[in-house]
């Protein structure tokens, strides 16, 4: 492998990695508050990348209105997922939290398929694509473009929970809900502003990789491995997320350069759910992590 | 479990008999008859073949049952530890030539393993970890079916023989819905007993709470491991059995989403009884029939319907079904069915 195919193969796990992060962030946003472990993240990146496309492609309306639209929307989308699914199932055990929004995914996926039942939709070029020359790569600016849009959303989003009002309050809640309800702070409402935010940063990771990779049922896939981010950088932290989103990027980009001559095609694939299996054997509490596992 | 009025037992082995009463027994037996007499008087080949899809999933589904609803671990892979014991039967007679009753124990074994090896995770963890690391499990074992083509024919799928004993070949709908059904009652016997013996017992107070489990005595290293192993080996042979049910094979038959449909179906029939994914299935699978019967028909009976229309009903109807259920039924219709009988044996009095 040369150098320039190295440089981009990190330059753009980098950038994949950081949209896994965004999406990883959605899960952890809803994990902190209200300890509901959310698996339709797929479902929810295809959703709002499907609605994207059905804003500007299909309504044809300009760049500007269509994601204002998705900012609407993606909110939405997620109030009702709590207000309706979640809010009657408070204080269950976590088997049926896990399995009603696997329920919720099913019926998301449904939904798509019925409204758009072409299998690739591609949204148009937002970003510039005549490439950039470092050193000997050309690295095609989107990928730049992705990594500066996913680490803006982060500074917002770290920001908005250290000095927002409500970001203060939702980290209360996921200290200690009953000393919060107890102060006079409505939790439930925490709860579907945390689902606001993960359907929003789930709609940004979406939009921004089906840019590059298109629409398509892999993005249920992209979902998925995103929860190796989440269990490597640990349930319930932040900076875990942000961080081990990037190890991902890069672990499976290179990690398909180096292994794919030796295995099958595709290993690229597959890196994320092998680290899943590691780390979960390993370290389950991840990098960052509280270590609050219950020993058995 | 309730009895009837005025039936008492007088030693152990009445108190301890699954089928306790005459009329029991008289309705059990008669239920047995007229069902192994089916294909006599059932002659639809698509009524037939749909009846054997439902006993080869009960049988992956009373294994995840034992998982799940038992020993409270959730597995979200069971699809891939079916496709294990599918493709370890399809190699077994279709490449190497061994007889089918040594494939059928082999592919529970191989699925049994695998599955415990994704499994020595629970001992640390629970919940959602488990959850995900099952998750990996499915991925993994269905990409490298997908990718080891010399030995699983890749993305094409295999052919496999059909199944046969002896000089016995199970080759008409009618043959395989008994070999099926056999299976699938001597499945159902196990997983009824397992339930009320030491095994069974230990894996309900897993559930309940493992710590306390374990100050009891039990060792969570073994009977985690072994539930996973019993699971996964239910799933081996309903794989088996589906691989020379369809014939051929390929990875569709065993995605993620099939995985998800077992939880669904568990769900919907009732944790950690027996009878529970008799009737989640069958719910799940009339809901289908229905399904696919019904939205051809709405389409044409409403053209502007987006043509997307009929693929999409079906798991948009199944994750609100399971939805539903999670809110206003969490304990299934097994529940539903006993306070029925309940109310039934009790009437006209309420209480």
């Amino acid at each position: 492998m040369t150098l320039a195919e190295a440089l981009q193969l990190i330059i753009s796990g980098i950038a994949v990695g950081m949209v896994y992060s965004l999406i990883a962030l959605g899960f952890v946003v809803v994990w902190k508050s209200s300890g509901v472990a959310n698996l339709a993240l797929g479902q929810l990146v295809l959703v709002s990348s499907w609605f994207t496309y059905g804003v500007l492609v299909q309504a044809g309306l300009p760049l500007l209105v269509g994601f204002l639209l998705l900012l609407v929307f993606a909110p939405l989308l997620g109030w009702l997922i709590e207000r309706i699914v979640l809010r009657p199932l408070i204080a269950q055990p976590i088997l049926s939290l896990i399995t009603v929004t696997l329920g919720i995914a099913y019926f998301l996926e449904g939904i798509v398929t019925c409204i758009w039942p072409q299998s690739l939709g591609a949204l148009p070029r937002f970003f510039p694509t005549e490439p950039i020359h470092i050193g000997p790569a050309a690295i095609s600016q989107e990928y730049l473009w992705i990594c500066g849009i996913s680490l803006l959303t982060f500074v917002v989003l770290t920001i908005f929970y250290r000095y927002h009002k409500m970001g203060i309050a939702m980290r209360a809640t996921a200290d200690d809900q009953l000393a919060v309800q107890a102060c006079g702070v409505p939790v439930t409402r925490i709860f579907s502003s945390s689902w606001m935010f993960a359907c929003i940063v789930a709609a940004i990771g979406g939009v921004l990789i089906s840019s590059i990779g298109g629409i398509t049922f892999g993005l249920v896939n992209t979902g998925l491995k995103s929860f190796s981010v989440v269990i490597l950088g640990g349930l319930d932290s932040f900076v875990g997320a942000i961080v081990a989103g990037p190890i991902i990027g890069l672990a499976e980009n290179l990690g398909g350069g180096f292994f794919t001559p030796l295995t099958w095609p595709g290993v690229k694939d597959i890196i994320p759910f092998i680290i899943i299996v590691i780390v979960v054997l390993v370290r389950p509490f991840g990098i960052f992590g509280e270590a609050r596992i219950e020993r058995i | 479990m309730t009895l009837p009025c005025g039936i008492r037992s007088y030693n152990y082995s009445q108190d301890t008999a699954i089928v306790r009463t005459k009329t029991q027994w008289v309705l059990l037996l008669g239920f047995l008859a007229l069902f192994f007499a089916l294909p006599f008087y059932l002659k639809s080949n698509y009524w037939l073949s749909i009846i054997n899809l439902i006993g080869i999933n009960l049988i992956a589904a009373t294994g995840l049952n034992i998982l799940t609803g038992y020993c409270g671990q959730l597995s979200i892979g069971h699809a891939g530890f079916m496709a294990v014991g599918a493709y370890t039967s399809a190699i077994l007679t279709g490449t190497i030539g061994l007889p089918f009753p040594l494939a059928l124990i082999c592919s529970g074994l191989s699925a049994g393993v695998i599955g415990m090896f994704f499994g020595i995770p629970s001992l640390r963890v629970k919940g959602f970890y488990l959850a995900i690391s099952t998750i990996a499990a499915q991925m993994i074992i269905i990409w490298v079916i997908e990718h080891w083509t010399n030995v699983t024919g890749g993305f094409n799928g295999m052919s496999v023989p059909y199944a046969s004993i002896g000089g016995l070949v199970f080759k008409s709908e009618a043959s395989q819905f008994y070999l099926i059904m056999v299976i699938t009652v001597i499945v159902i016997f196990l997983a009824k007993n397992m339930a009320r013996n030491k095994i069974g017992r230990a894996f309900v107070a897993i559930r309940d709470n493992d710590l306390a489990a374990q100050v009891m005595g039990i060792n969570l290293f073994q009977y985690k491991l072994l539930a996973f192993f019993i699971g996964c080996f239910f799933a081996g042979i309903a794989g088996s059995l589906y691989a020379h049910w369809a014939v051929s094979i390929n990875v569709e038959a065993f995605t993620f989403m099939k995985s998800v449909l077992f939880i669904g179906m568990i769900i919907i029939g009732g944790l950690g009884s027996t009878i529970g994914p008799i009737y989640g299935i069958i719910f799940i699978s009339i809901l289908d029939v229905v399904v696919t019967k019904l939205s051809p028909a709405l389409q044409s009976a409403f053209p502007q319907l987006a043509s997307g229309f009929t693929t999409g009903l079906a798991p948009m109807i199944f994750g609100l079904v399971v939805i539903l259920f999670l809110i206003f039924q969490p304990r299934g219709l097994a529940h539903r069915w006993q306070l029925f009988k309940s109310a039934y044996r009790l009437w006209p009095f309420s209480y």
